[in-house]
């Protein structure tokens, strides 16, 4: 089952490989993602749809993780999202 | 105990460097100590700290001052700070840092870099630190310029010990440090998001369950150090009543001899603690994370138990075991909020009680060779309130888990988490600087000790009062159980026949040391331990063949305990 998972985060160095780092270490694979240009001086929005490597994974904690990081203003989670297209 | 920082004999540059920055920084958030090694990349800093009011702590290896730091943290609640070089320096402190991290230990690394235009070029002693430490920090920085520094370093502290705490690290390119100029001052950290109020109906709805349950129990954790919540748990136990287990890093939340206290659970934890959690029908976990060490096989654990989870990060309610009642917030006004009422668990508590009595740990072992649970019980009764034990990894460290005595969590500092061999004397040399009047006693085996031995040297250059018991049983001993055990008595790479004289190697390093053969000299060893005022090693031979009792294989459910044949 995928889901799509949306975060908003300030830019910061390192802040993506923060987000992926998590995400994948925390039992998720990621099937799709799209960063839009970021703005200098702005927030920035990553959309990933991702799937759990076992049955036990539930997506309200990793995206619990997710929130408590430094970089992160919010994130929001979706069930069985249509897979996004990659991004260009 | 430490030098008086040397006088700089040449006045600081003007203008100020970057490296005079760090230095800034570090004295403007009450920095004492800066456990630490120098090396290229991170020269600036040290050129920059004669004159300072930080007093560096020069250990042997940078591990060591990353695991100084960490128990630093653990006993005075404030970031410990370690410091090292690019490459080789930042690689050896990633031990400490994992181990910071596992255990949500407040501490900020520093790491020397190489100049910025060289970064990701392969230079001498360049290493991608912050890439590297990225799955064990909270958070990290690299400082792009000079004038970022006062932020950053601002940053960083009050990341490290705000909300659940944790590792941070600061990646120092040389050109940043050397840089000079005129810099602006910090401006405002945002202040780390407080606590909402605990929601009252998810109160209410744990004081019902608390007050309709008949076989409850309380199993706490780590979390009530980290929140320094002993107070308002120590008060809830005493208007309940609950019994009540604790996990590695719990121990010391209760004090160890109270009624009702059980001890430990998990893995090497007492029966009588896992036999109540299995037939409980309520667990109020506070600041614990159903960690598998605590509850072996999962399913199996706790069934017939409703949930009420407590916890100051959120993340964890639910991430295991689901919550019937999710109270995420501050420990302490959550437990000081709760007023269940009178509770109809009679019954239940002597139950408890008779199970702890019946099963209780005995110290009359047969033989006249050193029976260590003896040792150490005996050792940290006498030790007296101020008693800190920093353990190694491996048989003793659940010694002395199941059989020391801790009156406040501070004083078991223990690699839970991540289970590092090599922690116990850095550990020693951090808690020292935090609380020098303690009795700081470093628990070790003839395994572990190796892994950090270097350290001997810092406990003489500083002269620490530390007290090392050293149990030698030529074995690495945890291994080697797990292989008769569940190995079927495959010995493989576990015999340590060919140990030094641990006594002559300490003594080498000018440290008063003596060696320990029989159960008669346990007295006189402890007594003289105990006053003697500067570093001292007891090396205590210990039969090879004792195994830690009990045990929950690997795997199994915690009903499933193996007790000595």
């Amino acid at each position: 089952m995928t889901c799509r998972i949306e975060i908003e985060f300030r830019p910061e160095e390192g802040a993506v490989l923060r987000l992926l780092g998590l995400v994948e270490r925390r039992g998720y694979m990621v099937r799709a993602m799209t960063l839009p240009s970021i703005r200098a001086g702005s927030t920035a929005w990553l959309s990933m749809d991702v799937a759990p490597r076992d049955a036990g994974r539930r997506v309200e904690t990793v995206c619990a993780q997710l929130a408590k990081m430094h970089d992160v203003v919010c994130v929001r989670a979706g069930q069985d999202a249509p897979a996004l297209e990659a991004a260009s | 105990m430490i030098p008086a920082a040397a006088p700089r004999t040449v006045p600081p540059p003007t203008p100020r460097t970057g490296a005079h920055l760090v230095v800034e920084a570090l004295e403007r958030e009450g920095v004492d100590y800066v456990f630490g090694y120098p090396g290229g990349a991170i020269m600036p800093v040290y050129d920059a700290l004669p004159g300072s009011r930080l007093k560096h702590v020069l250990v042997r290896h940078e591990q060591a001052a990353a695991l100084a730091a960490d128990a630093y943290g653990r006993v005075s609640g404030e970031p410990g700070v370690c410091m090292a070089t690019s490459g080789p320096g930042a690689t050896n402190l990633i031990t400490g840092i994992a181990n910071a991290f596992m255990d949500s230990v407040p501490m900020v690394a520093i790491t020397g870099q190489v100049p910025a235009p060289l970064m990701g070029t392969d230079a001498f002693q360049e290493i991608d630190v912050f890439g590297v430490t990225m799955p064990i920090v909270k958070h990290s920085f690299i400082a792009r310029s000079a004038s970022d520094i006062p932020q950053i370093f601002a940053e960083a502290f009050a990341l490290a010990k705000s909300g659940r705490p944790g590792p941070v690290l600061i990646d120092l390119p040389k050109d940043v440090t050397q840089a000079s100029g005129p810099f602006p001052p910090a401006g405002p950290v945002p202040a780390p998001a407080s606590f909402s109020t605990p929601d009252p109906d998810a109160l209410r709805a744990a004081e019902a369950l608390i007050r309709d349950a008949r076989r409850p129990v309380l199993y706490f954790g780590g979390g009530i150090a980290i929140a320094r919540a002993e107070t308002a748990l120590r008060d809830f136990h005493s208007r309940t009543r609950i019994p009540a287990v604790a996990t590695l890093k719990g121990l010391g939340g209760l004090p160890t001899d109270i009624p009702d206290f059980l001890g430990m659970l998990g893995m090497h934890g007492t029966r009588a603690a896992n036999t109540a959690v299995m037939e409980s029908d309520l667990l109020i976990c506070v600041g614990a994370r159903f960690d598998d060490r605590a509850t072996g096989k999962l399913d199996t654990f706790a069934p017939g138990a409703r949930i009420i989870h407590i916890d100051g990060d959120a993340s964890e309610i639910s991430k295991l075991r689901r919550a019937d009642v999710a109270l995420p917030g501050n420990i302490s006004a959550i437990l000081a909020a709760l007023e269940p009422g009178r509770l109809e668990i009679d019954a239940w508590r002597a139950r408890c009680a008779q199970n702890a009595a019946d099963w209780a740990f005995r110290y009359d072992a047969p033989g006249s060779g050193v029976y260590a649970p003896a040792l150490l019980n005996e050792l940290s009764r006498q030790a007296g309130e101020r008693f800190i034990a920093t353990c190694d990894v491996g048989q003793h460290q659940m010694w002395v888990a199941q059989h020391c005595r801790f009156s406040r969590p501070q004083a078991h500092l223990t690699s839970a988490g991540l289970g590092a061999m090599g922690y116990g004397i850095p550990a020693g040399i951090g808690a020292l600087f935090a609380e020098p009047d303690a009795t700081v006693v470093t628990v070790t085996g003839d395994g572990s000790i190796m892994m950090n031995i270097q350290e001997l040297a810092t406990l003489r250059r500083y002269r620490l009062p530390l007290k090392i018991v050293l149990l030698d049983n030529s074995q690495l001993g945890m291994v080697r159980q797990w292989q008769e055990l569940f190995y079927e008595e495959n010995f493989s790479e576990v015999d340590l026949y060919d140990n030094p004289d641990f006594a002559d190697v300490a003594r080498s390093f000018g440290i008063e040391a003596f060696t320990v053969d029989r159960r008669a000299d346990v007295p006189s060893a402890i007594e003289r331990l105990l006053k003697t005022r500067g570093p001292i090693l007891a090396h205590v031979r210990i039969d090879p063949a004792e195994n830690v009792w009990p045990l929950v294989p690997p795997g199994k459910s915690n009903a499933d305990m193996m007790e000595a044949s």
